[in-house]
């Protein structure tokens, strides 16, 4: 009796060994097909951390980005309204048809957003009338705040002459701000950078600073690329870059012809034209 | 008079073109072909002319899509002269051999010039940061060829490289005549403006650098374009909404208006171009972006495949800075038209009287 009990008992652990196991190999099974078309690939747009698109067949043989296999930016768009709203309201673009300017809404890429005016700012914050701004218009100094811009304290948009509150809502801190103190969105931060650089924002306007893709016609309907899909509101002045835009990685070189065996060659011999 | 009575006048036993690896095959490691129009025709002069004829409708007739354009191809009429049947029939039968050979449904576009629009083009210098985005842009939007071995990576734009001359104080009165006096900036022994003429093949890790300036050059669309008035077979011309095309077919590969484009705007296929099936662009344009042959030339043509269809030029939606433009400059409220009106303009190598419909312009 002892004898059987003790292979009873031996019987039912391996039986509870065996059980995970074989939930993991079913598990395994039903996952196995799942993560084959999960190789995605990601792109971003103008520069990297302001938009990125996720590569997918738009039909097939005709994907809707083709990204560079050395630097991981966009090459081409096979739709390029994919993902854009209606640009909304702007200042003398009542001659645009309806529907014609479009942007590609980044508030829900921007991953902290959602947190920032419930989490730590709830809508109360300091004191914020004349009297009571702090001196020097320094930011008080906050790890979490600073470990999201590095440059915080020392921030040179302006050459050091504006600060967070500047640019950022004093108690809505999901919005920018503009001069009359109204809430601007995020997604439209042209109101915002139009306050300083009137005449970026009157090329800008005029398709002559910026990017745009979609159709050509004056009328057409186009992809506008906003302010901050190209430049880092926050790094403006970054030292190593030059001409406003920031340090990318270039795309690779032409072939070399026959003969010369690095670019060095060009360098030190020059073009023969 | 029937092409079977005398087998030796069947081009089609003798000509290995029209196996179904044509010219522009997708397999790279595939042999070229060993015939062109010029060689095909003279050939063919031997034969009576009814009997090719003969021998051509029986082959358009074939199941094999390759043969049947191939042989319509060698007889049919420069592009300019086809009429509007000619152009749908020529269409029909390139979207079933591209659609046969890439594996995928090809579109041959066959829209010509609108009325009232005169392309053109303008980018802003100062913005250029040299990061050869729109160079490879160009490549996957034209169906250029990608191959690895020499000849057989080509790219429509180049990206020159530019070294910043240096203009100090004490260099300023450094000038020829020495001694006298006369400022011009540096001689030839220090030059202070631009101390290379520029390279092509740069590579930093980052771009832009501070001590350099970018210039990108490509097909210019020249009104008055060299290339069209030295083409011994006109294959080349300026259509009526601007770019200057080429009709592929007619082109014999003489490069003479590779020697007379002074921009370095045009390449040509010395080899089989290299084209993978899953990297080919299925939209094309009959006079843009269709798979080339071997042993013609190609240039840029304003992806005519896209902006005759209103979208802009692919190394326009490509440019990270937004420094390239692309517009109707018979419409006062087009980009081009603006920049035109309110900035610094210049053209490149305005004294060749060229012409050109891409302007340059800075801040």
């Amino acid at each position: 009796m002892n004898k059987l009990a003790f292979h009873t008992m031996i019987l039912a652990f391996c039986c509870g060994m065996m059980a995970p196991a074989l939930a993991q190999e079913q598990k395994a099974a039903a996952a196995a097909p799942a993560p084959a078309p999960a190789a995605e690939t990601v792109c971003f747009e103008s520069r990297k951390g302001a938009s990125e698109v996720t590569k997918r067949d738009l039909q097939p043989g005709w994907p809707n980005v083709k990204c560079s296999p050395k630097t991981g930016a966009v090459l081409w768009w096979g739709d390029p309204f994919d993902g854009t709203v209606p640009m909304g309201k702007m200042p003398l673009l009542d001659k645009i048809p309806e529907g014609h300017a479009v942007i590609k809404p980044r508030t829900e890429k921007l991953a902290l957003m959602p947190m920032c005016g419930v989490s730590c700012h709830n809508g109360i914050g300091p004191k914020f009338s004349p009297p009571t701004l702090p001196k020097g218009r320094k930011p008080a100094p906050v790890p979490t705040m600073e470990a999201m811009v590095p440059d915080l304290k020392d921030l040179q948009h302006g050459r050091g002459r504006i600060w967070c509150l500047d640019c950022h809502h004093t108690t809505k801190r999901n919005m920018l701000v503009d001069h009359f103190g109204d809430p601007v969105s995020f997604d439209q931060p042209q109101l915002l950078c139009g306050k300083c650089h009137g005449d970026k924002l009157r090329d800008w306007r005029d398709g002559i600073h910026g990017k745009r893709i979609g159709e050509w016609a004056s009328t057409g309907k186009k992809r506008w690329f906003t302010c901050t899909e190209c430049h880092n509101p926050h790094n403006v002045q970054d030292g190593a870059r030059n001409r406003g835009f920031v340090q990318i990685a270039p795309e690779a070189p032409p072939q070399l012809p026959r003969g010369m065996k690095d670019a060095k060659y060009e360098r030190v011999h020059g073009i023969a034209h | 008079m029937t092409p079977d009575k005398s087998p030796s006048a069947d081009p089609a036993q003798e000509k290995p073109s029209h196996s179904p690896t044509q010219a522009a095959s997708a397999d790279p490691s595939a042999p070229g072909p060993t015939t062109s129009r010029r060689g095909f025709l003279k050939a063919g002069g031997a034969l009576s002319m009814s009997s090719l004829m003969g021998t051509a409708a029986l082959m358009t007739q074939s199941d094999d899509a390759a043969a049947a354009t191939e042989w319509a191809e060698h007889f049919q009429k420069n592009y300019r002269l086809m009429t509007d049947a000619e152009k749908a029939e020529a269409r029909t039968r390139l979207e079933r051999r591209y659609s046969s050979e890439y594996g995928k449904k090809v579109t041959v576009d066959t829209t010509g010039p609108q009325p009232g629009v005169l392309m053109g083009y303008a980018l802003n210098i100062r913005k250029c940061i040299g990061c050869r985005r729109c160079v490879h842009a160009c490549v996957e939007e034209n169906n250029q060829s990608r191959g690895t071995r020499p000849g057989e990576k080509i790219e429509w734009i180049q990206v020159l490289r530019m070294e910043r001359g240096e203009f100090a104080k004490d260099k300023m009165n450094q000038g020829y005549p020495e001694g006298l006096g006369i400022q011009v900036g540096g001689n030839a022994y220090t030059p202070a403006g631009q101390v290379l003429e520029g390279q092509y093949r740069y590579e930093p890790e980052a771009v832009p650098e501070k001590d350099a300036t970018y210039m990108p050059i490509a097909c210019m669309q020249c009104e008055k374009p060299p290339c069209v008035k030295v083409c011994p077979v006109r294959t080349t011309y300026r259509e009526a909404d601007g770019p200057v095309v080429i009709d592929y077919n007619w082109c014999i590969g003489c490069r003479m208006c590779m020697g007379a484009c002074p921009y370095w705007a045009r390449r040509i296929n010395l080899t089989t171009p290299v084209l993978p099936k899953e990297e080919m662009n299925p939209v094309t344009h009959y006079l843009g972006n269709r798979p080339r042959m071997r042993g013609v030339v190609e240039k840029c043509h304003w992806c005519l495949q896209r902006s005759r269809q209103g979208r802009y030029p692919a190394c326009v939606e490509v440019c990270p800075v937004g420094a390239r433009k692309f517009g109707n400059l018979l419409d006062p409220e087009s980009e081009v038209s603006k920049i035109l009106e309110r900035k610094n303009v210049f053209r490149l190598k305005a004294e060749l009287n060229t012409f050109p419909k891409f302007f340059y312009f800075y801040d």
